[in-house]
C-alpha cells in the first residue's frame, strides 16, 4: 500500500512537472525574459495594441534609444 | 514622455503580444551618463549618484549593450578603474556590455572598454530553431569644440578618443568571425554614419545618436541600415528584423514608438526610478545648501554682474500685466516642479526659471527671485531697461521664442493659438 502510495505522488509530481514545462516551452525563449516580466495592463487595449502595431512576422527586434544623458526619467 | 518605467513597460509588452518568441535585443547607442560640471577630473557627487542608478537600472532591466560616447567619459573613468574594478563588476554587472571600438585609456589606472560583446539569439520564426549570433559594436565621434572654429577633442576626462573608421577596420574582421549580424552603435553625426556603412561592408545596422529630435526614414548603404535614436529616448527605437529559412536578412523596417501617457509606468522600474529620484534629491539639496553658504546670491551681485532685475521690479511699472502673469502657469512654473520633487533636477529647471546658466536662476537657495518662468524669460534680461525705460525693449519672436521649451517633446500638445490666450498681456 505505501508503495502505490508513493508511485502515485511520483506519477503526480511528475505530470505536474510536464505541465509547467509543456506552459514555459510554449512561450519558449526563456533566456530573454525577466522572472518579473510580467505585464499588468490590457494588451488588447486599442491605444496600447495601435503602440504595438502589427506583429507582421518579424524574426528578432532592436530595441534602441541614447542620449539619456543621466535621467532615468524625463521632466513634467 | 519617455522615462525608463515606460520603456520597460512597453517592452514587456511587445515581448507579451508576441507570446515571447520573438528574440528582442535592448541597446542604446550613447550619452547615458551625464558630465553636468564636471571639472578637475571630478563629477559632483550627486551626478555620480545620478549615473550610479543608470548602470543599476540599464543592468535590472536588461539592456544587451550601451555605446560609450565622448559624453560618457568622465563617468566611464569611475568605472573602469582598475582599482576595485571586479568588486564593481560584481555589483553592477551592466558595466561589461558597456562598448567602444575607439576609446583608450591614456594610463594603466584605468581598464580599456569591451570594444564588443556578442549575444547568441534562437529564431523561432524565419530560420525556425536557428542560433544567431549578434555582434554589438560601438564607435564615438570626438568631443566637439566647446568654441566654434576650434578643432574637435580626441582626449577627454583620461581617454583618448581613436579615429572611429580605422578602429572599425581594425575590430570589424575580428567580429565578423564570431558573429552572423553586427549592430554599430555609433555615436556620431549622420554623414559620418554614412561614412561608416560604406567602408566597412560587414555591418548589417548602424544605429546612431546624437541628441536627434527628427525622425528620419531609415537611410541604407551598402548591406547596413542606418537609422537613429530619439533624443532623451522620448520615442523609443524599434527595428524589426526578418530572416529568410536560409538565415539570411531579407528585410529590416524601422517604427519608433511614442513614450507617452498611454504606455503605463512598468511598477518594478518606477520603485527604481524612485528610489534613484530620492538619492539625487536628497544628494542635490545638500550640495545646493552647501554652495549657498559660499555662493553670493545674485540678489547681492552688482547690476553689472546681474542682468535680471526679476518680476518684482518689472511689476513697478507694468502693474496690468504682472497681475495677468500671476493668474498664469508661468507664475507657478516652480511650484509644478516641487510637487514632483524635481527642483533639483538641471534638465528640468532650465525652464521653470528666469535666465538660468544666462546670469539669473543659480538655485532655490542663492537665487529664489529668479523662480518661475517671468517677464524677462520670453523678453529678456531687464536691468539696462529699467535703469533707461524706453521702447524698443521686451520684442519676442512667437511661437518661436515659447518652443526654446514647449518644444514636441517637452510639450506635445503645444499649440500657440490655444496657448497664447491663455497668458495674453
Amino acid at each position: 500500500m505505501r508503495r502505490k502510495i508513493s508511485l502515485l505522488v511520483i506519477v503526480v509530481l511528475a505530470a505536474a512537472a510536464a505541465i509547467i514545462d509543456y506552459g514555459c516551452s510554449r512561450n519558449g525563449n526563456l533566456d530573454d525574459i525577466d522572472r518579473d516580466d510580467s505585464v499588468s495592463f490590457d494588451l488588447n487595449d486599442p491605444k496600447i495594441k495601435e503602440r504595438l502595431g502589427e506583429d507582421d512576422g518579424y524574426a528578432f527586434a532592436i530595441l534602441y534609444g541614447a542620449d539619456i544623458h543621466g535621467s532615468l526619467e524625463t521632466c513634467g | 514622455m519617455g522615462g525608463l518605467a515606460r520603456r520597460v513597460s512597453y517592452i514587456k509588452a511587445f515581448k507579451h503580444r508576441s507570446n515571447i518568441e520573438v528574440p528582442t535585443l535592448l541597446v542604446d547607442a550613447g550619452n547615458l551618463f551625464t558630465d553636468d560640471r564636471y571639472a578637475a577630473d571630478q563629477l559632483p557627487a550627486e551626478v555620480m549618484t545620478k549615473n550610479k542608478w543608470v548602470v543599476k537600472g540599464y543592468g535590472d532591466f536588461r539592456h544587451d549593450a550601451a555605446n560609450i560616447s565622448y559624453v560618457d567619459l568622465p563617468y566611464i573613468a569611475e568605472l573602469l578603474k582598475k582599482d576595485g574594478y571586479s568588486k564593481r563588476v560584481e555589483e553592477y554587472p551592466f558595466i561589461e556590455r558597456l562598448v567602444s571600438a575607439n576609446i583608450q585609456p591614456m594610463d594603466d589606472q584605468h581598464r580599456a572598454p569591451v570594444p564588443y560583446v556578442v549575444r547568441e539569439i534562437t529564431l523561432k520564426r524565419g530560420a525556425a530553431g536557428e542560433k544567431l549570433r549578434v555582434g554589438i559594436v560601438g564607435f564615438s565621434e570626438s568631443k566637439p569644440a566647446a568654441i566654434a572654429g576650434n578643432s574637435k577633442q580626441d582626449v577627454y576626462a583620461g581617454f583618448r578618443i581613436n579615429d572611429p573608421y580605422e578602429s572599425a577596420k581594425k575590430i570589424l574582421p575580428e567580429l565578423k568571425k564570431k558573429s552572423d549580424f553586427i549592430i554599430a552603435l555609433a555615436y556620431m553625426d549622420v554623414s559620418s554614419a554614412q561614412r561608416l556603412a560604406t567602408e566597412n561592408p560587414d555591418i548589417d545596422t548602424i544605429i546612431g545618436a546624437r541628441q536627434s529630435n527628427t525622425m528620419d526614414e531609415p537611410q541604407h548603404f551598402n548591406r547596413a541600415t542606418i537609422v537613429y535614436a530619439y533624443n532623451q529616448t522620448k520615442y523609443l527605437g524599434e527595428l524589426r528584423i526578418y530572416v529568410k529559412g536560409d538565415r539570411s536578412i531579407e528585410n529590416q523596417l524601422n517604427r519608433y514608438v511614442a513614450l507617452d501617457s498611454i504606455i503605463p509606468d512598468d511598477q518594478v522600474a518606477t520603485d527604481l526610478v524612485t528610489a534613484a529620484h530620492t538619492e539625487f534629491t536628497n544628494q542635490q539639496s545638500e550640495t545646493a545648501q552647501a554652495s549657498s553658504a559660499t555662493t553670493k546670491p545674485a540678489a547681492l551681485l552688482e547690476p553689472a554682474e546681474s542682468p535680471y532685475i526679476g518680476e518684482e521690479t518689472c511689476a513697478g511699472c507694468h502693474q496690468k500685466e504682472a497681475q495677468i502673469w500671476d493668474k498664469t502657469r508661468h507664475a507657478h512654473a516652480m511650484a509644478t516642479l516641487q510637487k514632483k520633487n524635481e527642483q533639483f533636477d538641471n534638465e528640468c529647471v532650465r525652464c521653470h526659471v528666469v535666465g538660468y546658466q544666462r546670469g539669473g536662476f543659480q538655485s532655490l537657495y542663492t537665487t529664489p527671485q529668479f523662480a518661475n518662468v517671468q517677464c524677462e524669460e520670453c523678453h529678456g534680461p531687464g536691468r539696462q531697461h529699467a535703469s533707461n525705460p524706453g521702447k524698443g525693449y521686451g520684442f519676442m519672436a512667437t511661437p518661436v521664442g515659447c518652443m526654446q521649451c514647449h518644444k514636441e517633446p517637452n510639450d506635445p500638445d503645444f499649440n500657440f493659438a490655444v496657448y497664447w490666450p491663455k497668458i495674453k498681456h
